[in-house]
């Protein structure tokens, strides 16, 4: 086991490396780091045996932290590529090829994609407005900064919700820029979004019958948005998109630790559960991610462009095939 | 009457500094006032009941006024002029029998005019149409100082046998006062054991092996669920944590101490769950003429998310959480915003914000409301302690409680008393 995917996985592990976007990151650069490491043995050829220890890292990292969808169209990419060496190159130079694959991947897929991103929603973005997010998304940060640094006057309301409070950290960063930030928890949800003008939204994956998962919550706010007439936009880079379908959050999702629901950190007066945690009547249910329906989405910003729901199984499509070919 | 301003202003004093908790305890504390301030109120013999009416709204003001968000208040304080009313029409309509007059409405004398049944009967009718006859523009803008207050007591016994009654009144003055106040221990008690009266309807709305979801904690909701697991049904609780104050952990807790198969789940996880349930059952804080309620926070959203999965939303209210106001704006007006502290620790964030800059404003703002308005086309069924009724249906269910005189509790500046 090579030692830098060890480390990645630690880090998914204790939840140090968070968001797809930098899990994806992260286990492409260690992906990179185990390629230039690697020697195929005697009697082997690189492309096969190359390719069963990317699956073996793959299955460790799975173990530490379940896959998302985009690293799993990162690995598809890299898998594809490693197949399609031709067996004419020598062994450095198919690991330099390998590792421009890889670099182009990340430029490409996903740092670029973000900038054409932001420049795309900032336009969406106008005096006066008061942007709804919730929790912590690396792309609607982004745009936020953005948008700010270009003097644009607006107000940010930050939802936020337990058990990860990811919105902390997204206001603490927020604050520091200087932006002006409204900080809330997702039951005051329908109390303020009568003030919000646009809900802007991160995306762990796009599915092609146009539901988003994305953190658990996001689907309430997306509805509550939707009931008050409020436009949600959702960011999302185009490597996230899937050709699956899910209909609700339940058959598909991953789950979280249980104690992290039943203690409420920061808050000594809320110890009700101490030593109930082992009851054989009471669960503890924390689930990561959740599915917005597409009906609650008014549009995607994807590096294609502004987009609506029903038109990303036609992006998997049409391009989808083409990222895995290039 | 110095016990009684003592008690009031003690009263006054938890009330706006918030220190009781839920609606419940709101409401028998309430009741609890009023009826010393009954007690203690000193009647003369002619329109005591207006002696009555106007000692509870001059304490009634000053409640609402104390916690205008506590709506549990104004509903006790408009039950108790309620009851007065009652109590006085009903001995008003038993003196008039007794007296037998000939003239006692000028419509009915033709007819009838020496069977004597039928003539109380009529007079009881007639002066329960006084009662019932919404305020209207006419009343509003008359200041006649008596009728004003108790405009029936007056105008149904007619003014030509006030003498004559004026010998029976003797007898009625202790017995009005006494009536009330068995009254208000009724309406005490019902307070105390409206959520038996709820609970029993368990059975007839949880099924077996159903899942029902819940938010926050309401004793209302506990009871309801175990009467219904001591019925045998065996189902299962989503409990929603609740966050701010994340009461559905006692609430977890004490459904499992009772047996129930419980699941402790995040605020933000109601969406993703609710399409396993098969009931969404929750508490009020109150229910608003127009069947809206105001809810603990959180529960518009879950309503919402009920409502895109046609699961029905069943709301369970006692009956002094029935409010006979309209909201208006209720999200703002009948909120209250609560500490930051439950949401970022104070000085959390002190070191990254800027005070030096000066443009005066905060550049960091925390909400903390406590409630949320679920309208009335998101609530499939109320439980009160009558029974199950729909949303349109809370406006004549309201009604039944109060008087329309006393919806506005506010003594007449120009009534001179």
């Amino acid at each position: 086991m090579a030692l830098c995917c060890c480390q990645v996985g630690l880090q998914y592990l204790s939840g140090d490396i968070c968001g797809s976007n930098a899990r994806c990151i992260a286990m492409l650069e260690a992906f990179k780091e185990a390629i230039k490491d690697y020697s195929t043995p005697p009697e082997k050829t690189l492309c096969r045996d190359l390719t069963a220890k990317i699956s073996s890292y793959v299955s460790f990292l799975n173990e530490c932290r379940p896959i998302s969808i985009s690293m799993g169209n990162a690995i598809r990419f890299l898998k594809s590529r490693i197949s399609k060496l031709p067996i004419t190159l020598s062994e450095s130079e198919a690991k330099a090829t390998l590792k421009s694959d890889i670099d182009r991947f990340i430029n490409e897929k996903i740092i670029v994609a973000d900038k054409v991103i932001v420049r795309h929603a900032v336009i969406k973005i106008r005096d006066g407005d008061v942007l709804l997010t919730y929790g912590s998304s690396s792309a609607v940060e982004m745009i936020l900064l953005h948008a700010h640094e270009l003097g644009k006057q607006f107000r940010v309301v930050i939802v936020d919700s337990r058990p990860k409070l990811e919105g902390k950290l997204l206001l603490r960063r927020l604050v520091e820029k200087g932006l002006s930030c409204t900080y809330t928890h997702i039951n005051a949800l329908s109390y303020i979004m009568q003030e919000a003008t646009r809900v802007f939204l991160g995306a762990s994956s796009v599915l092609s019958n146009g539901t988003v998962l994305s953190r658990v919550g996001t689907a309430s706010v997306a509805m509550v948005a939707h009931a008050f007439r409020v436009p949600v936009l959702v960011c999302c880079e185009a490597y996230k998109f899937h050709e699956r379908v899910q209909l609700d959050s339940i058959c598909s999702n991953e789950l979280g630790d249980p104690d992290a629901i039943s203690k409420v950190p920061a808050r000594e007066d809320i110890a009700y559960l101490d030593g109930w945690a082992n009851k054989e009547n009471l669960q503890l249910l924390n689930l990561t991610y959740d599915a917005t329906p597409s009906d609650y989405v008014s549009m995607i910003i994807t590096d294609y462009g502004m987009v609506p729901p029903t038109s990303v199984p036609v992006i998997v499509r049409e391009y989808g095939r083409e990222h895995l070919l290039t | 009457m110095p016990d009684t301003q003592a008690l009031v202003n003690d009263f006054l004093n938890k009330l706006k500094k918030r220190k009781i908790e839920g609606s419940q305890a709101t409401a028998r504390q309430t009741a609890e006032l009023l009826r010393s301030v009954i007690s203690q109120q000193r009647v003369s013999y002619t329109n005591q009941a207006g002696a009555l009416i106007d000692a509870v709204k001059a304490v009634g003001e000053q409640l609402i006024a104390a916690n205008p968000v506590e709506l549990a208040v104004g509903n006790i304080v408009r039950r108790v002029l309620h009851i007065i009313r009652e109590e006085d029409l009903s001995l008003t309509t038993a003196a008039i029998g007794g007296l037998n007059l000939s003239a006692v409405s000028d419509d009915e004398t033709d007819d009838n005019r020496d069977d004597h049944p039928v003539l109380s009967a009529a007079a009881v009718a007639a002066a329960a149409r006084s009662t019932l006859r919404p305020p209207s523009l006419q009343t509003l803008l008359e200041d006649s100082p008596a009728s004003a207050a108790i405009p029936h007591t007056s105008s149904s016994g007619g003014d030509s046998e006030g003498k004559s009654k004026s010998a029976d009144k003797n007898s009625k003055t202790r017995k009005l006062k006494h009536d009330v106040i068995e009254a208000v221990n009724e309406l005490i008690q019902d307070i105390a054991t409206c959520h038996e009266q709820i609970a029993e309807q368990a059975v007839e709305h949880i099924h077996q092996n159903e899942v029902i979801l819940t938010l926050g904690s309401s004793r209302t909701v506990l009871e309801f669920l175990c009467a219904a697991k001591e019925k045998k049904r065996s189902f299962r609780v989503f409990v929603a944590e609740g966050a701010p104050r994340y009461q559905g952990h006692l609430l977890a807790k004490d459904l499992v101490s009772r047996g129930l198969q419980t699941t402790l789940i995040t605020d933000s996880a109601v969406f993703a769950m609710i399409s396993r349930v098969n009931m969404v059952i929750v508490g009020a804080h109150a229910v608003m003429a127009n069947g809206g309620v105001i809810a603990p926070v959180g529960l518009n959203m879950v309503a919402l998310a009920a409502q895109k999965h046609a699961v029905p939303f069943v709301v369970l209210a006692g009956s002094h959480k029935l409010c006979p106001l309209y909201p208006h704006n209720p999200e703002v007006l009948l909120n209250e915003l609560r500490s930051p502290s439950e949401l970022l620790d104070f000085g959390e964030f002190s070191d990254c914000l800027d005070f030096g800059s000066g443009t005066g404003s905060p550049l960091l703002h925390v909400v903390n409301p406590t409630f949320d308005y679920v309208p009335p086309k998101l609530v499939s069924l109320f439980i009160t302690d009558t029974g199950g009724h729909n949303p349109s249906y809370m406006y004549r269910l309201i009604a039944d409680y109060y008087s329309a005189d006393d919806l506005v509790v506010q003594r007449r500046p120009t009534a001179g008393n």
